[in-house]
């Protein structure tokens, strides 16, 4: 029988403070020596306060505002008790009955159609620290102690909890690709999945019978987005074997396991009375009054879906096209750039998305260090425009440039291709020089042999090289005719 | 309102605190907790009609501080303060207990 999925997630992402949310240690950890960014708050030492890092609540509150929410007035922290060493408080402060904002959405684009997802709340919390076990794998299997590093503990999260809207684990990807990209947008977040900024923990059931929800089972430990999807197609799968042989799904936690491609059992499931939550004394809540939460509002930069509406309206872009360019705000503003410049849109849109995109892999690079100024690559494209400059010699050109500190003439210069393209008399020059050096292919061309046309082609192909792309395919295929039809008179 | 546990709520309470309680002590923990809920209860009956809430004047701390990193100069002080130190890390019983 078919059964309805209903999937609900939980995404973390780290925020993009100087500091961690109640001390002033500093949040830049990565590749730090460990219990080097720690101070007696992080590490709870007993006396110690904590204070809340203004710069966490603006930032939340801008992820809320970018998710439709409604920032809340007022909220408050409480305690989450846990029995792990990466928290040295041995609990955890979070947000639990009054988050900073609520009741939001998020529109997703699949399979060709908008879904809209509800958001059902947004709140802060502090990361932990980072257990090491001395294992052979690093896992917790067999160790007889556990290391911490407390660096991480104490960096702001914020939580944003989705209401269990998701049907497909297509869906669950797309859906937090969007999200990523928000965060990206509003500089919330740099949510990198590998380096642990941003981590998903999914909620899946499958409906029952009646159509009423099934059991929830929760999976952690994806950390990529192919992972989450693997993940929900495996778990999906796996609930459905157990219901369709009779069993019942079990609330619990499981484990993703990459390596092998299956969701292991980790714990039953805890319910909010397991963690105790206890509010947290030591904090006062978080007062955002309306006057700060309009100054939000007013710092808000435009949205990627503000920026898709503009780009296909100003720029004449097809969906594809927009959708490419926007993917990250900064090749966004490149192409912006470009265009500013003066080059015509659509062939600026087509060499960014496709030729820019292409340099950046291959020197694994992102924009902000790509070498081409957008006046040159502006330049460059009109020139192409302006059939001033062969496709070929373009991305040859554009090669160089990303690959050396140059100018757009100094690039002209190297390739040969100042002299502009080549054709007519030149051309025809070049193609009964290199017909001359090739008198085995002419003489094969002219006695019929040549059926499919390869040899010609061969010889085309000879014309094009040495003519560096400066010479037009049609007009030299014209010349290499009308030259063997003249000499078979 | 007073209230009560009984013995199943007595084992998810000890279960939540992580204690582990043995069969025949489960009785002795359910009493002794009722006995605090109890004196608990008693606070509900006194009479605070018209009694004031209980305040007192403090100096106001911010309740938010600006995002500037600051380096806490004394990290050594951690390490020769932690029970148990190897390498970079500090060292702990490897969990206390499974959920």
């Amino acid at each position: 029988m078919t059964r309805q999925i209903v999937i609900g997630l939980e995404v973390h992402l780290q925020l993009l403070t100087k500091t961690k949310l109640f001390c002033s240690c500093s949040t830049d950890y990565i590749g730090h020596t460990p219990n080097t960014n720690v101070c007696p708050v992080c590490l709870a030492v007993p006396g110690t306060l904590p204070l809340l890092n203004d710069g966490a609540v603006a930032l939340a509150s801008r992820m809320g505002l970018g998710l439709r929410c409604t920032i809340q007035n007022y909220s408050t922290f409480g305690r989450k008790n846990y029995f792990y060493a990466d928290l040295a408080k041995a609990y955890q402060i979070t947000q639990y009955e009054l988050p900073v904002a609520t009741k939001g959405y998020l529109d997703i684009e699949c399979d060709e159609r908008t879904k809209r997802v509800r958001i059902h709340h947004l709140h802060l919390e502090e990361d932990a620290g980072k257990l090491v076990h001395p294992t052979a794998d690093g896992r917790l299997t067999g160790a007889a102690y556990s290391l911490v590093d407390y660096n991480r503990g104490g960096v702001p999260l914020t939580e944003v909890v989705s209401e269990p809207d998701i049907s497909t684990p297509e869906e669950a990807k797309e859906y937090v690709v969007r999200l990523r990209q928000l965060a990206r947008y509003l500089d919330v977040s740099d949510g990198e999945m590998e380096s642990g900024s941003l981590r998903v923990d999914a909620n899946i059931s499958l409906s029952n019978a009646d159509g009423s929800l099934g059991t929830r089972v929760e999976i952690k430990n994806m950390n990529s987005l192919k992972a989450l999807e693997r993940a929900l197609e495996y778990e999906i799968s796996r609930q459905n074997k157990v219901l369709d042989s009779g069993g019942r799904i079990v609330q619990e936690t499981r484990l993703w396991d990459d390596a092998e491609g299956v969701t292991r059992s980790m714990r039953n499931k805890e319910t909010a009375s397991d963690y105790r939550y206890y509010p947290e004394m030591d904090l006062a809540p978080i007062v955002i009054g309306d006057e700060e939460i309009e100054g939000y509002k007013a710092g808000m930069p435009e949205l990627p879906w503000e920026k898709r509406e503009r780009f296909a309206k100003s720029f004449g872009l097809s969906g594809e096209e927009v959708s490419i360019l926007t993917e990250q705000k900064e090749l966004a503003a490149y192409y912006e750039a470009v265009a500013a410049a003066g080059a015509p849109t659509a062939r600026a849109a087509n060499w960014v998305r496709m030729e820019v995109l292409r340099v950046l892999n291959e020197l694994g690079q992102d924009i902000s260090d790509f070498l081409v100024k957008p006046e040159a690559l502006a330049e460059l494209v009109t020139k192409i425009e302006n059939r001033e400059l062969s496709s070929t010699i373009g991305k040859e050109i554009l090669d160089l440039l990303a690959r050396e500190e140059m100018t757009l003439d100094q690039a002209l210069e190297r390739t040969g291709a100042r002299a502009g393209r080549m054709s007519g008399d030149a051309l025809g020059e070049l193609i009964r020089r290199i017909m001359s050096e090739q008198p085995d292919v002419v003489e094969t061309i002219k006695s019929g042999q040549d059926k499919k046309g390869a040899k010609l082609k061969f010889l085309q192909g000879l014309v094009m090289k040495e003519a560096r792309g400066q010479a037009d395919p049609k007009e030299t295929a014209g010349l290499l005719s009308k030259f063997f039809a003249e000499s078979t008179k | 309102m007073k209230m009560t546990v009984d013995h199943d709520i007595t084992l998810k309470m000890a279960k939540a605190a992580q204690l582990r309680v043995e069969p025949e002590n489960v009785g002795q923990m359910m009493n002794s907790i009722n006995d605090i809920l109890d004196f608990c209860a008693l606070v509900g009956d006194l009479d605070c009609e018209g009694v004031p809430d209980f305040t007192w004047r403090m100096k106001k701390r911010p309740s938010r501080r600006p995002d500037v990193p600051e380096n806490w100069p004394d990290r050594e002080l951690f390490e020769s303060k932690a029970p148990t130190f190897e390498g970079e890390f500090f060292k702990t019983p490897r969990i206390i207990a499974e959920g």
